[in-house]
């Protein structure tokens, strides 16, 4: 008789009484409460944290239990973040032009408020054009369609052409670095329609909530962040348990055997592929209004290889790793870029971190590999020990 | 002569052209026959109120004199003129002056002798720009002929910046009697692209531009775009003259139309902004031609309002689509060209398109080059990578940090060893040492755990490269340092206008062919190419012939960095060095690798040479952007794999087994 895949992860339950514990703290400590212990930015900042985290277990999936190490999820994660940002940015714009033009005596036209918004947002890009690809920003119902529908489509079709010429190992890891290389670039360029490398801004404005304050804004974004995880958390946890997680994990560990057991293995790998790459997308809606701006810079292909190191630090194989992975190495690392880390003087020289914090992270990454290959995550084995 | 420019100058067969031909022989005998006194000043006297007060009209009729006489004296006079050194005395004659005070020392133009005299009554000459120009076009036949090389060199650069018909004749002249071969070349050139414009007779000219449809330079396509120069016109019928094509307005409507109403044959267009101004400029009481204000928010209630506003007279009739397609059509646009004869617009289309097609061809074969030397730097740069991933099966991701320490060596080395050709040689075997140095020891202390987990490997070796960046960017610097090449390698080799590559890049294709050398000696004559292909095919069945497995990893391992080490220093030698100077090289080198297929030369080779050339080629069809063609090229690359996953040369049967 099959248990329910709780009962498989007793890890589910923890996890989630974990992030309600702390998401109960942290609302109550914010500023909402009027207890200011924790201020706005580092709210949000915990906020992206969770977006990371969320990202990070989608990563975890796809390599640490299907063996294929994609360097492209960031790229899925951006898409998500552009999509998002595109409505808001647009929605934003209209209403800033709309107050402006009903100061004059004659009432516009849809032309002339079109092209006002037009010349907002791709001034700076010398066009006043709305792209094709800008069709659908007016609604924010299709925009959110689009950061589902978008990464999910491309992970698709990426996915069919990759595994159906049976391109695996390092030779699919390169591809997906490609693929998001080509990505960015192409964002870079002035004309491809997202305002090339000044990218979105101004993400933080939600239109319609133009009064309510950052404080409150943040903290309904840290909520949202949590309960996305912990419904990633749920899911991803279905989706690596019973029969379906067994095969995904013997894909993982052999794939050509899975293969002859007569398992249509490159259907499971671009299931995998692509819901991790609309969960990726989701993940990434959710965190650039919190950031506030998105360049192409965001989804350069080393941001996508970070992601790997969280995962890797963090443990593969385990969701709850990729979680502790993507927090730990993301706050230790604006911790230590931010100036939070005390100087270490050494007496003939004084180790600032800003410049030798990637240093450390670099050899500790190649230490977590050679020696502690299943990360942090790793430690909990030892605290529970399953009777053998 | 040369004999291509006597048939075509020839001057028996045109009597105007013969007479200018013979003055200026005649004028070039007459300037080696004795001095004969008085002429200048009597020639000078003829014309002497165009002398004193020349203007740019009336001073023609004094040079032409002056040329035809034929004097040895008029050379310098012309110059004196035109410098503002001569006077004229109370009794009108013409004299060289030099003022010093009060006094004046005058020197008489025929005999050359000096005196003083008062200044008093002694007038400047001051030619005005104009005039000055003209003095200085009919010096240029006298300084054609000077002895003086560097003179003749200077009139012929004159020429050459500003051409004017009546330089075509002495410029003919002087050719035959020319003495340096590369001038006179030269010479015959211009000749030719001055007859091509100037020239008297319709057959000189058409000659002279059909022989310039062998000549690809700058300066003949710019001969024949200016006599193919055209003017856009409009009317209300085709015009008188050569037409050089009739437009179709429609094409673009709006532009066009902006023409006419430029030319004053329409009214401007009422476009949106011009109604809404109009709108609020007659706003009475809060409506505007009786539509209310508040349903002015549509086009068509806009141009309702604006249609009551013209009926009443207070604005002019609105110009919409229609009326302005019924003006467009009405008239013709046109382009005249400038030339009025249509026999040498049609020579010099023909002539103008066989130069455009020879610089087609010329272009292509610049872009192959570029392609080439794109190609010898990818090879360069993925070699190393595709020797490791072959034996190895190991992508090491700190490949384009190895470049990176190559190419501070060589800076290092320049700190020291000033002279740039004995650092770089310096610096390319130290390069090589540093780099197979640091390759063992990663091997040694990392890589060798992490066999049979190529993806660990991986995402291990990016841990150090993201370590090495950020080490070179705490000892360096962010700031781009130089790696200067030696003075030889400046410069380019300039085939023609159009064809030159530089040194540099020559220098790199040959490091690369020597490379490709190297290595296949190594792999397929040495001991140790014999055990890395061993190792390649099958290790284990290799260590059970008595081969070292480990030994032989970390040698190919330290080779593969060695080499790319090498190619850091090339490429710092045209590229900045920055710590971040392999990262942009690292994709592209994967790419190379991956396209090329692993474990073979020849398919690094053809990898490198597929992506160099195609990413050069979507450049030159998109050359304003190239993030595009890299953006291009990388989707083709995705799609390509698709078709052949193991790359261009697969390793067959085993041995290709995963």
């Amino acid at each position: 008789m099959r248990k329910s895949f709780i009962s498989q992860n007793p890890s589910v339950l923890w996890f989630l009484l974990a992030l309600s514990l702390f998401t109960l703290g942290v609302v109550m400590l914010s500023e909402v409460t009027g207890s200011n212990v924790i201020s706005t930015s580092f709210v949000k900042t915990l906020g992206k944290t969770l977006c990371l985290c969320l990202v990070a277990i989608a990563m975890d999936v796809v390599w640490g239990y299907c063996g294929i190490l994609s360097l492209g999820h960031f790229a899925f994660f951006g898409i998500g973040g552009y999509a998002i940002g595109m409505w808001l940015m647009y929605a934003r714009t209209e209403a800033i032009v709309m107050d402006s033009l009903q100061a004059q005596v004659i009432p516009p036209t849809p032309q002339e408020i079109s092209d006002a918004i037009g010349n907002q947002i791709f001034g700076v890009v010398g066009s006043s054009e709305f792209p094709l690809i800008w069709a659908f920003a007016d609604g924010l119902f299709l925009q959110l369609l689009m950061v589902v529908l978008v990464p999910g489509v491309l992970a698709l079709v990426f996915g069919w052409l990759a595994f159906r010429s049976r391109v695996t190992g390092v030779y699919l890891s390169i591809l997906t670095q490609a693929m998001t290389l080509a990505l960015s670039l192409y964002l870079f360029q002035n004309d491809s329609g997202l305002r090339g490398n000044n990218g979105l801004s101004g993400l933080q404005n939600i239109p319609g909530f133009e009064d309510t304050p950052q404080a409150t804004i943040s903290i309904v974004f840290f909520l949202a962040s949590a309960v996305a995880l912990g419904a990633g958390y749920v899911f991803f946890a279905w989706v690596v348990s019973g029969k379906m997680g067994s095969v995904i994990k013997g894909v993982r560990d052999n794939e050509a055997r899975v293969r002859f057991l007569g398992y249509h293995v490159e259907s499971y790998k671009l299931f995998v592929f692509t819901i991790t790459a609309i969960i990726s997308g989701i993940a990434g809606a959710l965190y650039y209004p919190q950031a506030g701006i998105i360049n192409p810079g965001e989804i350069a292909p080393i941001a996508s290889i970070y992601l790997a190191v969280w995962v890797a630090i963090g443990g593969r194989g385990r969701l709850y790793g990729a979680v502790i992975g993507a927090a730990f190495v993301s706050l230790l690392s604006s911790w230590f870029t931010g100036g939070g880390a005390p100087d270490v003087n050494l007496g003939i020289y004084t180790i600032q971190w800003t410049d030798w914090w990637l240093v450390l992270l670099g050899v500790s990454f190649v230490a977590v590999t050679l020696f502690f290959p299943k990360g942090i995550g790793g430690l909990f084995d030892y605290l529970v020990r399953k009777p053998s | 002569m040369a004999p291509g420019c006597t048939k075509r100058f020839d001057p028996s067969r045109k009597p105007v052209f013969m007479r200018r031909f013979l003055v200026a022989i005649a004028l070039f005998f007459c300037a080696l026959t004795p001095v004969q006194a008085e002429d200048l000043q009597r020639i000078l006297q003829a014309h002497a109120e165009e002398v004193a007060n020349p203007s740019r009209r009336s001073v023609g009729v004094v040079l032409d004199d002056l040329v035809t006489s034929g004097l040895a004296q008029v050379p310098g006079f012309l110059e004196n003129w035109a410098d503002k050194n001569v006077w004229r005395s109370p009794d009108r004659l013409f004299f060289l002056g030099d003022v010093a005070g009060d006094v004046i020392e005058v020197t008489d133009l025929d005999s050359g002798e000096t005196r003083s005299a008062p200044r008093a009554g002694f007038t400047q000459l001051k030619p005005n720009g104009g005039v000055r120009r003209l003095i200085g076009t009919a010096l240029v036949q006298f300084q054609l002929a000077d002895p003086d090389i560097t003179r003749r060199e200077s009139a012929v650069a004159a020429i050459a910046r500003r051409p004017e018909a009546a330089q075509l004749a002495p410029l003919i002249a002087s050719i035959d009697t020319e003495t340096d071969e590369r001038l006179r070349a030269r010479k015959v050139q211009l000749a030719n692209f001055l007859s091509a414009r100037f020239a008297e007779a319709p057959q000189d000219r058409i000659d002279a531009i059909q022989s310039l449809a062998q000549d690809t330079s700058v300066e003949a396509r710019s001969v024949l775009n200016q006599i193919l120069q055209t003017e856009a016109g409009v009317g209300a019928a085709e015009p008188e003259g050569n037409i050089a094509r009739l437009l179709d307005p429609m094409e673009a409507p709006d532009a066009y139309y902006a023409q006419l109403v430029e030319a004053g044959l329409a009214p401007a267009r009422t476009g949106p902004a011009v109604i809404r101004a109009a709108l609020e400029a007659h706003i009475d009481a809060g409506t505007v031609g009786g539509v209310p204000l508040a349903q002015l928010g549509t086009d068509a209630a806009r141009e309702r309002a604006y249609a009551a506003l013209s009926k009443a007279g207070a604005v002019p009739p609105l110009v919409t689509e229609d009326t302005r397609d019924y003006a467009l059509n009405t008239y013709v646009f046109y382009e005249l060209y400038d030339e009025p004869n249509a026999e040498i617009t049609a020579a010099a289309e023909a002539a103008l398109a066989s130069v455009e097609q020879r610089v087609a061809f010329a272009q292509a074969a610049d872009l192959a080059l570029d392609g080439l030397s794109l190609a010898s730097i990818y090879f360069l740069a993925a070699i190393g990578l595709a020797i490791t991933f072959g034996v190895m099966g190991v992508i090491n991701m700190a490949h384009g940090e190895f470049i990176m320490m190559g190419a501070y060596t060589g800076y290092v080395v320049q700190l020291f060893v000033p002279d740039y050709t004995l650092s770089i040689m310096i610096a390319l075997p130290l390069a090589f040492a540093v780099t197979f140095g640091a390759g063992v020891t990663m091997e040694r202390l990392v890589i060798r755990h992490l066999y049979h987990r190529p993806l660990e490997t991986l995402l291990a070796t990016f841990g150090i490269s993201i370590a090495l960046q950020q080490l070179a960017k705490n000892i360096f610097g962010t700031q781009a340092r130089p790696l200067t090449s030696p003075d030889w390698l400046d410069g380019a080799w300039v085939i023609s206008d159009v064809v030159q590559i530089s040194f540099i890049r020559i220098a790199i294709f040959v490091l690369a062919l020597l490379f490709l050398a190297l290595i296949l000696f190594v792999l397929k004559r040495t001991r140790l190419g014999l055990e890395v292909r061993a190792v390649t095919q099958n290790p284990g069945m290799a260590a059970s012939m008595g081969i070292n497995p480990d030994r032989i990893n970390m040698l190919t391992f330290g080779l593969g960095s060695g080499i790319a080490g090498i190619a850091g220093v090339a490429i710092g030698l045209y590229a900045k060095v920055t710590s971040e100077m392999g990262a942009d090289y690292i994709v592209q080198s994967f790419m190379t690798v991956v396209v090329g297929g692993v474990g073979n030369v020849w398919g690094t080779l053809a990898g490198a040479s597929l992506i160099g050339f195609l990413q050069k080629g979507i450049e030159w069809l998109n050359p304003s952007n190239t993030l595009a063609a890299q953006t291009y090229m990388i989707l083709f690359i995705i799609l390509f794999i698709q078709f052949r996953p193991k790359g261009i040369v697969a390793l067959k049967g085993r041995a290709a087994a995963d």
